[in-house]
Order: C-alpha cells, then sequence, then structure tokens
C-alpha cells in the first residue's frame, strides 16, 4: 500500500532523510519512532505530499507520487501533528470541502460526513464554526476527513497529541477497525506505549536512516544483544528505544536536578 | 529585584530589532522603495505647511487668525482618530494579545503590566499621527521664523495631546470588553470605523467643496468661517494643544494650556491605572471563555453555485472562499470602505462642470475618458493587491488540505484567479462605463475603454494570483501584512506600468482617430492606420502575455513549493 524507496532529502549540506526505505502492506499498522530531529515528519511530510524529495520514489496503493501525484494522493488519507482547518467553515461545512476536493458524489457526502462526526463523537459540533473547538476536537475532526473518502492508505503524524484518555482510546479502536479491514497505517508517534500496543511493525529512524525494523519483540531483543547484556530478561521497548537510540540521558538530568 | 515597567516592553524592541538584523529576499529593494516613499511625503507635507504659513503671513493678523484656526482645526482632527485608535490598539494589546497569557501568570502586579500595556498602546496607536505631525509643525515653525523653544514647546503639547484620546479609547475598550466578549467587540468595532470612515468620505464629497472656487459663491466666504470655527471649543485638548503650540510660534509661553494638559494626561493615566487593576483581569478573563459563534450558513449561496457549470472541486473550493470571506467581518468590512470610495469616485464625474467651456469641453471629455480608465486601473490595481493577491496566502496553516488533496495545484490556482477577476472585472467595467456615461464621452471612446477594462482585468488579477503564488505569505496575520509584503510591492509596480503602457498603447491611436474624425477634411495616412492597428494589437499581446506570465509564474511555484 504504500512504499519507499531510497527517499532521501536534503536542505543544502545537512541530510535531513538518507535513503530510507519502507514498505508497509495491506491491514497493516506500522510504526515509524525516532528522537527529535530524527526525520520522522520529513519523511512522513515527502510521503503526504507536502515536501519534495530530493532523491528516491514513493508509491502510494501502486502509484508513483512524483508521476501520477492525484492518483496517488486520492489513496492516502493524511493526519498531521497539528490540526490547522479554516476556522470559519463550520465542522459539516469542512467535511463537505474535503470530500469535494477528493471528487466525492455530492448524493453520498452527507451521510457520509454524518456518520464520520458521529463516529468522532463530533455529531453535535457539525454546525459549529471550527474556531470555537478545542485541540482535541479539531484533531479528530482532521481525523473524520481523513477517512471520509475510505482511503487505502494512512498516514498520521502524532496521533495521540492533544487528545484526552478517552479521545485516545477512540482513535486506537478506530485505527485497529480501519486496519481490520484493510488500510495500511503509517503512523509517527512518540508515545511508545501506544507503538506498543498497537503496531505490527517498527522501524526507528536516528539521523535520517532506519537502524532497525521489526516487531515489538524483535525489536527488543535487538536491543538486548546491542547492550552486549547477558541472555535472559530482554528489555521493554522505551529502554530498547533507548537503547537503539544512543542511551537515555538520566544521568544528565541526575546530574543536572 | 523588581524590574521597572518598561522591561516588559523589551520583548518588543527586541523583536524590532532581530527583524531588523534578519535579512530576506528584497528587503534592499522594499526599503528604498518606501524609504524614497516616506521621505517624498515627508518633504511635501513639510514643503506644503512651510509655503500655507509664509502665504498666511501675508495677511498680518488675518493670517495669524487662520493660522490659529488651522493648527485648532489638525489637532482636532487627529483628537477623534486618536480616541478611535486607541480603541482598537487597547482591545488588542490590554486583552487579545498572545503574550498576555505569559505576562498575567507571571509574578507582576497589575500596575506594571497596566503600564507597559498603555505605553504600548500610546505607542502603537499614536506613531502615524506623530510621524504626519512633526513635517508640519515644523514646515509652521521654519516658515514662520520660530525661535528655537516653538521646537521644544511642540513635543512638550504633542505628548500628553496623544496621550489623552488614547487613555479615553482604553477606557471605552475597558468598559466595552466587560459588556461584550473581547473578539465580538473587536468585530463590532471595526464595523463601526469603517462605517464611520466611509460615511465621512461620503460627507465630505457631498459637502461640494468645489463650490468654494466659484466666484459667484464668494459672499459665503464669511458664513464658512464661522461653520469652522463652530467645532473649535476650548473645552477640548486640541484647543489647548493649538493654544500652546501657536503662543510658542509667537514666542510667549502658555502655561495655562500646557499645564492643562499635562494634568489631564497624568490624571486620565492614573484613574485609567486604577480601573484598570479592579476591571482588566474581570475583562481578560471573559475575552477567554468560549462562547457560541454567530454566524451565517450561506446555504443559498452553496446552492446557487451548484447551479455554476464547473466541476465539483472548483465548486467547492469557490464555495469555501466566499464563506471565509463573508464571515470574516475584517474581510468583508473592507468593501464597505471600497463602495463608499466609488461611490465618491461616481460622485465625482456626475458633478464634474466641463460645459463651463463650451470650446473645450469635447476634447476634454475625450481627455477625462484616459483619466477615468487610468483611475479605474489604479482602483483595480489596488483592490487586486488587497483582496487578490493575498488569495494564496490566506489559505495560511491549512494550505496542506489542498497540497494533500488530489487535485493539480494549477487547478487550485485557477479557481482563485476566476473567483478573483469576476468581482473584479465588473465592478471596473461598471465604473467605467458609468463614469464615461457621465462625462458623455465618444462612442469609440466608450468601446476602447470597455475592452481595455477587460484586458487589464485579466493581466492584473493573473499576475496578482500568479505573484501572489509566487510569494505567499502564509504566517500572516491579516492580508494587509501580505499586500505590503515583497511580492505585494513587486505586483503594485508591475501593475502601474503595466496600466500606463496600455493606456499610451490604446490612448494614442483614440486620439489620432478622434482628431482626424473631427477634421474631416484631413485625409489620414495610410501608415498612421497601420501604427495605430499595431498599437491596438500591442495592447492585446501585452495584456495576454502578462496574463499568461503570471499564472505560469504561480503555477510553477506551486508546483515546486516544498
Amino acid at each position: 500500500m504504500i512504499s519507499i524507496q531510497n527517499l532521501v532529502k536534503r536542505y543544502g549540506t545537512f541530510t535531513a532523510v538518507d535513503g530510507v526505505s519502507l514498505d508497509v502492506g495491506e491491514g497493516e499498522i506500522h510504526g515509524f519512532l525516532g528522537p527529535n530531529g530524527a526525520g520522522k515528519t520529513t519523511t512522513i511530510r515527502m510521503i503526504a505530499g507536502l515536501l519534495k524529495p530530493t532523491s528516491g520514489r514513493i508509491l502510494v496503493n501502486g502509484h508513483d507520487l512524483g508521476a501520477e501525484p492525484e492518483a496517488a494522493k486520492a489513496s492516502l488519507g493524511f493526519i498531521p501533528d497539528r490540526p490547522f482547518i479554516y476556522e470559519k467553515l463550520t465542522a459539516g461545512e469542512f467535511l463537505r470541502f474535503h470530500a469535494g476536493l477528493y471528487g466525492m458524489d455530492d448524493a453520498a457526502v452527507g451521510a457520509r460526513a454524518t456518520e464520520m462526526l458521529e463516529l468522532f463523537e463530533l455529531g453535535r459540533w457539525e454546525h459549529e464554526l471550527v474556531e470555537s473547538f478545542s485541540h482535541g476536537m479539531k484533531q479528530r475532526l482532521v481525523m473524520s476527513a481523513a477517512f471520509m473518502h475510505r482511503p487505502r492508505a494512512v498516514l498520521v503524524d502524532e496521533p495521540m497529541v492533544g487528545l484526552d484518555p478517552r479521545g485516545a482510546r477512540l482513535i486506537k479502536d478506530v485505527f485497529r477497525r480501519m486496519s481490520e479491514r484493510g488500510v495500511a497505517i503509517l503512523m509517527s508517534t512518540h508515545t511508545l506505549e501506544v507503538a506498543e500496543e498497537m503496531c505490527d511493525r517498527i522501524s526507528i529512524i536516528l539521523k535520517g536512516q532506519i537502524i532497525a525494523r521489526g516487531t515489538v519483540d524483535e525489536l527488543r531483543a535487538l536491543a538486548h544483544g546491542a547492550s552486549g547484556a547477558v541472555a535472559g530478561n530482554a528489555p521493554q521497548l522505551t529502554e530498547a528505544f533507548l537503547r537503539l537510540t544512543g542511551g537515555s540521558g538520566l544521568q544528565e538530568i541526575d546530574e543536572v536536578l | 529585584m523588581v524590574r521597572a515597567f518598561p522591561y516588559l516592553l523589551a520583548p518588543s524592541f527586541w523583536s524590532s530589532r532581530n527583524r531588523a538584523r534578519r535579512r530576506e529576499r528584497g528587503d534592499g529593494m522594499r526599503a528604498a522603495f518606501f524609504g524614497v516613499v516616506a521621505l517624498g511625503v515627508a518633504g511635501a507635507i513639510f514643503g506644503g505647511a512651510f509655503w500655507l504659513t509664509q502665504q498666511l503671513a501675508g495677511f498680518a493678523d488675518f493670517g495669524d487668525y487662520l493660522l490659529r484656526l488651522g493648527l485648532s482645526w489638525l489637532f482636532l482632527s487627529f483628537l477623534s482618530f486618536l480616541a478611535f485608535s486607541g480603541i482598537v490598539t487597547a482591545l488588542s494589546t490590554f486583552f487579545l494579545s498572545d503574550d498576555l497569557r505569559l505576562l498575567l501568570a507571571a509574578p507582576i502586579t497589575a500596575r506594571r503590566v497596566f503600564h507597559a500595556r498603555f505605553a504600548r498602546t500610546v505607542g502603537l496607536s499614536s506613531w502615524m499621527v506623530v510621524v504626519f505631525i512633526i513635517p508640519v509643525l515644523a514646515g509652521i515653525g521654519v516658515g514662520h521664523c520660530a525661535p528655537t523653544a516653538y521646537y521644544f514647546v511642540s513635543v512638550l503639547a504633542v505628548t500628553p495631546f496623544v496621550i489623552i484620546p488614547v487613555a479615553i479609547g482604553t477606557a471605552v475598550t475597558l468598559l466595552l470588553v466587560n459588556i461584550f466578549p473581547a473578539r465580538r467587540a473587536r468585530d463590532i468595532l471595526m464595523l463601526m470605523g469603517l462605517l464611520f470612515a466611509g460615511s465621512l468620505v461620503v460627507l465630505l464629497r457631498m459637502i461640494q467643496p468645489e463650490q468654494l472656487l466659484r466666484v459667484e459663491s464668494l459672499p459665503d466666504i464669511t458664513d464658512f468661517f464661522a461653520t469652522l470655527q463652530s467645532p473649535v471649543t476650548p473645552l477640548l485638548p486640541s484647543f489647548w494643544a493649538a493654544e500652546t503650540v501657536f503662543a510658542s510660534l509667537q514666542g510667549r509661553l502658555d502655561l495655562l494650556h500646557l499645564a492643562a494638559l499635562w494634568t489631564t494626561a497624568l490624571g486620565l493615566v492614573v484613574v485609567l491605572a486604577a480601573a484598570s487593576e479592579r476591571w482588566h483581569f474581570a475583562g481578560f478573563s471573559k475575552a477567554q471563555e468560549a462562547r457560541k459563534t454567530r454566524f451565517t450558513r450561506f446555504e443559498l449561496l452553496t446552492r446557487a453555485t451548484r447551479l455554476l457549470p464547473i466541476s465539483v472541486v472548483r465548486r467547492h473550493l469557490l464555495v469555501k472562499d466566499l464563506k471565509i470571506f463573508l464571515r470574516d467581518v475584517s474581510q468583508w468590512s473592507q468593501l464597505l470602505l471600497l463602495l463608499a470610495l466609488v461611490l465618491v469616485y461616481l460622485y465625482n464625474f456626475r458633478v464634474l462642470d466641463l460645459d463651463r467651456n463650451p470650446y473645450m469641453s469635447g476634447m476634454i471629455k475625450n481627455i477625462y475618458a484616459f483619466v477615468n480608465l487610468a483611475m479605474a486601473g489604479l482602483v483595480m490595481a489596488t483592490v487586486c493587491a488587497r483582496f487578490v493577491f493575498p488569495a494564496v496566502s490566506s489559505e495560511g496553516a491549512a494550505f496542506w488540505i489542498i497540497r494533500t488533496a488530489p487535485i493539480p495545484l494549477r487547478s487550485f490556482l485557477w479557481s482563485k484567479f476566476w473567483t478573483g477577476l469576476i468581482p473584479v472585472f465588473l465592478l471596473t467595467e461598471l465604473l467605467t462605463i458609468a463614469a464615461n456615461h457621465f462625462l458623455g464621452v465618444a462612442p469609440l471612446l466608450r468601446v476602447v475603454a470597455a475592452v481595455s477594462v477587460l484586458l487589464m482585468s485579466l493581466a492584473l488579477v493573473g499576475l496578482a494570483t500568479g505573484l501572489g503564488a509566487r510569494y505567499p505569505r502564509f504566517n500572516a496575520d491579516n492580508p494587509s501584512q501580505v499586500a505590503g509584503s515583497y511580492g505585494g510591492v513587486a505586483f503594485m509596480i508591475m501593475a502601474v506600468l503595466f496600466m500606463l503602457t496600455l493606456i499610451v498603447l490604446v490612448g494614442w491611436p483614440s486620439s489620432m482617430y478622434l482628431w482626424y474624425a473631427a477634421n474631416p477634411r484631413v485625409t489620414v495616412p495610410g501608415y498612421l492606420t497601420a501604427i495605430g492597428a499595431a498599437c491596438f494589437v500591442a495592447a492585446l499581446v501585452l495584456s495576454l502575455s502578462t496574463w499568461w506570465f503570471g499564472m505560469r509564474t504561480g503555477i510553477r511555484a506551486l508546483e515546486e513549493m516544498g
């Protein structure tokens, strides 16, 4: 569903993404982890069509984003980390506008919009202006829009930012149901518990390069081996992540405090 | 150690300093352009004040009387402007500014916050008046050979003069915000301000000042001065400031009025500080509270667009742009001012008394037709700079929605073009046709003007849309900021150059034709007909290529973005 091959992004002499390759299959939830500034958001923005890669190839549902951008984007749903939307539209109008951009038939849009708003618990806000929404509500509205046109693949940048526990639970359920229906989900996150709980496979990016990939268990085992520990207790994902990406920094925190 | 309140103003100074240090593309050109314009305007104001003062000096006591009256009027007209500016600025500095959350959460006394915010409000709302009044007072001083003390006293008089109306404006805001939510109050104020400005423009025009130039209206001059004298009341700070400045011009020191200015200013600040301590936090807190927004659904608009022969995507883009524009008071309210200016524009042509000189009237009417075309072009360029150029930037941080959607960015830009073209074309075409009708110009020129407006609309809207996409400012707070950016200035320069070239290209052959038509005994040489036709073709090519250049530049810029 989503396939990226040797993706590179350079800003002058600085290489933000350095030869990243990744495949997210049908129905798979793929976690994309890495410390701040590792290249996660840059990669996600390139797949969404917001940034032009320096080199490399991106395929969405078999369509090359560089050669057939409209066909590739039509199969994709994008949920950015910050939910900027038109403040002077109502939630319902925003969804209808979004559906229009994806060429959805007018007759089908009304029912689908109501269905999505109900799913994301925004039904009673359908006729309210977006400017009166909280951050979490805007985030849920963006998610409603991303699923509106029944995409084959979904790209999510930090899905849990600004969501309350109920909202977070709702999103996890929706993502699981979508993956069961065959939707491929590539999810960048800092919340390792979410990744551990939801992802079928995880890729870890550091300094623009993928340094590890596998299931949670595979990553834990990899980290265990990398640290040179004696066989036995494999670390939790958080510990594995910190080991793989270069240490926890806890010692420095102690010294400062 | 508790730092004095000016410390709270430091971030503003540091931000300005950092902005000045940061170099962006086009900064030099922009600074040079605005610098030359600003110096030119200041020089013209200084020259005008100097010349007028010297002329008045020739009328001895009557000249002094007129100068004194003029100063009173100058300060009086600034008084209302400052008060209104104070209301609007205080709304932002005291209640809506983002950094207020940081300041109010910090352990700073309410009085220090008030002093810092009030100093900022005074600075922001009065700088324009101060920048204008400096060359005026300097011109009067030099023209009147005033003593050095005049300049010091002027500074001493202007300072409390600007504080008083801004303090009153701030007090009004404090009251309003405690009654209405701050954001609603801002909308109400903005609308009131624009209605006030619009009606003022129309009213000033309806007074028909051109009547004063007529010899037959001279007996009414004394009545006119009596009318001028009436609003100058000794109870207003504008009168005190004018009297203080006028006395120092004569080499005297009017301590009474100077003291009145300072005691009133300081008294108001003390009272306002106490009122702010009492009510500011309540108003600020109210401004944070969520409210149910009132807005219009525009269902009819949505239904009407379904009748248009355009694609689904274009229709949705159009509906979205129209709804966002019509729901934003700061956007659509600008149309009221535009409407007022249009009315004045048409009224001017309606009252032009060209028949006073029958021998010249025919020729002058036709010359006016081109003046009208140039004016219409200027109106069009201004409307394009203000409404069409910021169209892409107005997507702001939500532009990701368009960029991730499966639509070619070219379609998006063309949608912006058509949304801008239709109202701009209709407005300017109607203006031109109506003005030419009032003038009674030759039929040929009416057709030439109408076609020229169509060509101008295509070229200028295309150029504005394209350059707006080439130089977007997605983080701008408002469209005026976008219009004043490097790209906006570049657009205005290109638009004016285009317009002047077009008018020459269509004006020269048209006037030649009319000259030969008025002198039927002279035959038109063949080469002139050929040059005339070439000029019309060149006008067409120039317009279409400007349109093409603009849109192509914009589409390329969008496609290469990122």
